[in-house]
C-alpha cells in the first residue's frame, strides 16, 4: 500500500488535472508520521534521480528539521544530494523562520554567529514564513530553478504543515496548498501533519485538499487510559514499535480505495507488512437491515443435512423418504385414526426438518361425516 | 409515487400570459411554478420536473469524491444550451478555465433507445426488477422529439461544449478565493439577478447562478460562518423574487455542525453526493450494478413553492453511474436477490427500495 502511494506520487498529474497530494497524518498514540514522511521522501528522490518519475526535481520545505538532517538521510539511503543538487533543493525554514537573527545583528547586540557549514547551494534560508504568498513564490522559484521552464515539473515535500499553521491562518495555508496543487509545473506534493496539534477542522481541511490520506493508528488501544497499569505500559511500548497504516485514495473515477497495512519501526527504517487480522474496513453505506442476509454456521450445516422430499435424489438409488404415508416408527395406526394433523418428525440428525404431507393424504377415506 | 402524481385540485391559477412562448428551457408545473432543467433528466424526474424558478438548490459535497462537479457541469451546460445566462463563482483563480470542461449535448437520442431493443428479444427475463423496465418504454417515447429543442438534454461528458456557447454575454465568472468578504460576490449576484425580475407577466428569460465549493478552505472568508450564512440568506431572498435558480455546492465536513444544519435549512432543494469505496466485496454482493456505480446521490429536500403539500419520494438514495463513461444516469438502488426472503428486499428500509422512475402504475 505504501508502494501504491509512492507510485502515485511518482506518476504525477495528468494534463489539466490537479497534482496528486498526500497527507500523512499521525497522532500521539502512534507517532510514526515522520518516519513515513522520510520513507516517502527517499522513495520519491530515488525515483527522480533515476529518471523514472514525471517530476524532474524535488523541493523540500523543511520546517521541523534542519536541512543537514535531510542531507544525511538521503546520503544514508544512497542518494548523494550534493552531486545531484540539480534535482533536489531544500528550502530552509528551520534555521531562522522569522528572521530573528538578522534583526538581532542589526540591533547590534552581538556579532554575527558563525554560520553552520551548510551547503549553501542546497539550503536556501527563508526568513519570512508568515506570509504564505512569499513562501509560495519561493517554492515555485526554487522549483523552476531546478527544472527550467517548459513542460517539466517538480515535486514538493513539506516537512510539516503544523509549523505553517502556527504562523498563518488556516485559509492562507489552504490557499498555498491548493495553489501549489493547481500550478502547471507541480507534479506531486506531500506533507506531514500531527493531528493532535490542531483542531479537528484543520485536519478536515487538509484531507479535503489532498487526493490521498494516510493515517497512523495504534495496533492496540490501551484500556481506559490508565497509563500506570503494567499491561497498558507494555501495550504502549508495543504501540511505539508498530502501528496500523490506513490509506484512503481518491481515485479519478470518484471512488475511494481504502487499504490498511501494518507498519514496523526498526533500526534501519520502516517496513510495511499486510495486516494480520482483517478488520471491517468501511462502515456500510448501505442501510442496515433488520434481517441477516447470511446464514450462520449452524444454519448452513442444518441446510446441508436436510433431505428434500423428492423421490429421486439423483445418487442412483431409490431413497426412502418419510412422506407421511408410512411411519418409520411403529405407531402408524393411531395416526390414521386421528383426523387432525399431527406433526411427525423425521428421524434426522441435526435440526433441519422438512414436514411434508402429500396432498393425497388429506383425502379422508370414505368415512361418513358427522352429521348434525 | 408522489413524485409522479401532481395533485390537481379544482382551484387552478389563471395563467394568463405565462404559459406559451417560453421556449424549450422552461416548463410549467403545478401551483404556478415554472421549472428549468437540472441538466440530468433522471434528476428532473425525481424532483418532479426540475428546479423551480426562484429556488435555491444546495448540494453537499463529499470531500472524497468530485461528484458535485458532475451536477454543476450538467446544470451549467443545460443553461447555456438553452440560452439562459449564467453567473459562475468558484474558488479557483481562473474560473474561466472550468468552462472548457462543460459537456456538450449528446448527438441524438436514437443511439440510446436502440440499445434497449436487443434486450427485449430475450425470451426469459427475471421479473423481480420489473419496475426498471417500465421506465424504458417511457424513455423511448421521449426520444421521439428533436434533440435540440428538448427541455432536458443528455450531456456527453467527454465532448466539450462548443465555444460559441461560452461567449461573455452569457457567462460571467467570479473568483471567490481572494475576496476577504462576500460583499463583492453579493453585489455581482444582485446585479445579475436584477436582470430577471419576477412579475406576473410572461417570463422572457431565466438566469442561473452556480457557486462551486462555497466554503472551500482557501477562500479568505471561509471561517466567517455567520457572514456566509447571511450571504446565503440574502441570495435566497433575491432569487425568490427573480426568475432564476441558484445552485450552491459546499463541503459540509469543513463547517461546524450547527452551521451545517443551518445551511441545510436554508436550501429549498437539498441534495448530497457521496463517494463509494472501491472494490468493496460487501457492497458488490448487496447491490446489483455495483461495478458501474461511481457514487451515491441523496435527495434530502425537494423545493415546494406555493404549496403546502410535501413531496414524499419512494426512494431518496440513487446511484450515480456513467454509461459508457459519458452519460450520467441516476438509478435507484436495487438489492441483489436474497436467499429465500425476496419479499422483504423490496421493503421499507428507507433508502433501498422501490423505483423512482415515474410511471403511470402506482406500485
Amino acid at each position: 500500500m505504501a508502494e501504491s502511494i509512492c507510485r502515485a506520487l511518482r506518476d504525477g498529474a495528468l494534463e489539466g488535472e490537479h497534482a496528486p497530494a498526500l497527507t500523512i497524518k499521525d497522532s500521539i498514540a502512534s507517532p510514526f508520521g515522520f518516519h513515513v514522511f522520510c520513507h516517502v521522501l527517499s522513495q520519491l528522490s530515488s525515483f527522480i534521480l533515476a529518471g523514472k518519475s514525471q517530476s524532474g526535481g524535488l523541493v523540500v520545505v523543511s520546517f521541523s528539521r534542519s536541512p543537514s538532517f535531510y542531507l544525511e538521510l538521503l546520503k544514508n539511503k544512497g542518494i548523494d544530494v550534493v552531486s545531484s543538487d540539480k534535482r533536489i533543493q531544500i528550502l530552509d525554514c528551520y534555521s531562522d523562520p522569522l528572521g530573528w537573527k538578522d534583526r538581532l545583528i542589526e540591533a547590534g547586540n552581538f556579532t554575527a554567529l558563525s554560520h553552520e557549514a551548510s551547503n549553501s547551494s542546497t539550503a536556501n534560508v527563508l526568513k519570512d514564513v508568515k506570509h504564505m504568498d512569499k513562501l509560495y513564490n519561493s517554492i515555485v522559484e526554487r522549483g523552476k530553478g531546478l527544472i527550467g521552464g517548459g513542460k517539466n515539473r517538480f515535486s514538493v515535500a513539506i516537512d510539516s504543515v503544523d509549523e505553517m499553521s502556527r504562523h498563518a491562518s488556516t485559509s492562507s495555508v489552504a490557499g498555498l496548498l491548493s495553489n501549489l496543487r493547481s500550478h502547471d509545473q507541480v507534479s506531486s506534493i506531500f506533507w506531514l501533519l500531527h493531528s493532535d496539534l490542531h483542531e479537528a477542522r484543520v485536519a478536515a481541511v487538509l484531507e479535503y485538499l489532498s487526493s490521498m490520506v494516510t493515517s497512523l493508528e495504534p495496533l492496540h488501544q490501551p484500556a481506559n487510559g490508565h497509563r500506570g497499569d503494567l499491561e497498558n505500559l507494555s501495550l504502549i511500548e508495543h504501540n511505539l514499535k508498530k502501528g496500523k497504516f490506513h490509506v484512503r485514495i481518491k481515485r479519478r473515477n470518484g471512488r475511494v480505495r481504502v487499504m490498511s497495512e501494518e507498519v514496523h519501526i526498526e533500526q534501519s527504517g520502516i517496513s510495511f507488512t499486510s495486516l494480520s487480522s482483517e478488520g471491517a474496513i468501511n462502515q456500510g453505506l448501505v442501510p442496515k437491515v433488520q434481517f441477516s442476509l447470511e446464514l450462520s454456521e449452524k444454519e448452513r450445516i442444518d441446510r446441508a443435512n436436510v433431505v428434500l422430499p423428492f423421490e429421486h435424489q439423483g445418487n442412483g438409488k431409490p431413497i426412502q423418504i418419510y412422506d407421511g404415508r408410512r411411519s418409520l416408527a411403529d405407531s402408524k395406526h393411531e395416526r390414521q385414526v386421528a383426523a387432525t394433523e399431527k406433526v411427525q418428525t423425521n428421524e434426522d440428525s441435526g435440526g433441519g426438518e422438512i414436514i411434508y404431507f402429500r396432498d393425497s393424504d388429506d383425502e379422508m377415506p370414505e368415512s361418513p361425516k358427522a352429521s348434525i | 409515487m408522489a413524485a409522479a402524481k401532481t395533485r390537481t385540485s379544482s382551484f387552478s391559477r389563471n395563467l394568463s400570459a405565462a404559459a406559451p412562448s417560453q421556449g424549450p428551457g422552461l416548463k410549467c408545473g403545478p401551483n404556478g411554478t415554472v421549472f428549468l432543467s437540472s441538466g440530468i433528466s433522471d434528476l428532473d424526474k425525481i424532483l418532479g420536473g426540475g428546479f423551480p424558478l426562484g429556488s435555491l438548490v444546495m448540494v453537499m459535497e463529499d470531500a472524497e469524491a468530485p461528484h458535485h462537479m458532475l451536477l454543476l457541469r450538467n446544470f451549467m451546460s443545460q443553461g447555456l444550451v438553452h440560452n439562459q445566462p449564467l453567473l459562475y463563482a468558484s474558488p479557483a483563480i481562473d474560473p474561466r478555465g472550468f468552462l472548457g470542461t462543460l459537456p456538450s449535448p449528446a448527438a441524438s437520442k436514437d443511439e440510446k433507445s436502440h440499445k434497449h431493443d436487443p434486450d427485449q428479444e430475450k425470451g426469459l427475463r427475471i421479473a423481480w426488477q420489473y419496475k426498471k423496465y417500465f421506465g424504458e418504454s417511457q424513455l423511448n417515447f421521449d426520444g421521439q422529439r428533436d434533440g435540440k429543442h428538448e427541455y432536458s438534454n443528455e450531456f456527453d461528458l467527454r465532448k466539450p461544449l462548443e465555444r460559441h456557447f461560452l461567449s461573455a454575454q452569457r457567462v460571467d465568472c467570479v473568483s471567490i478565493q481572494d475576496s476577504p468578504n462576500l460583499s463583492a460576490l453579493q453585489d455581482r449576484s444582485a446585479t445579475f439577478l436584477s436582470q430577471y425580475p419576477r412579475n406576473d407577466g410572461s417570463i422572457s428569460c431565466a438566469g442561473r447562478i452556480a457557486i462551486q465549493s462555497f466554503s472551500a478552505p482557501q477562500c479568505a472568508y471561509s471561517n466567517m460562518e455567520w457572514d456566509m450564512l447571511s450571504f446565503i440568506r440574502s441570495l435566497k431572498s433575491m432569487v425568490r423574487s427573480s426568475n432564476a435558480v441558484a445552485l450552491i455546492t459546499f463541503p459540509p465536513s469543513l463547517l461546524s455542525p450547527s452551521f451545517c444544519k443551518r445551511w441545510q435549512h436554508m436550501a429549498d432543494t437539498l441534495l448530497s453526493v457521496k463517494a463509494i469505496p472501491d472494490e468493496d466485496k460487501e457492497l458488490s454482493q448487496l447491490l446489483t450494478g455495483y461495478q458501474d456505480m461511481v457514487g451515491f446521490l441523496n435527495v434530502h429536500k425537494v423545493a415546494r413553492i406555493n404549496t403546502q403539500v410535501p413531496v414524499i419520494l419512494d426512494a431518496t438514495t440513487f446511484s450515480i453511474k456513467l454509461q459508457k463513461r459519458r452519460f450520467l444516469v441516476l438509478e435507484c438502488l436495487n438489492q441483489a436477490p436474497v436467499d429465500g426472503s425476496s419479499g422483504t428486499s423490496y421493503g421499507t428500509s428507507g433508502s433501498c427500495s422501490g423505483s423512482s422512475k415515474t410511471g403511470n402504475l402506482d406500485f
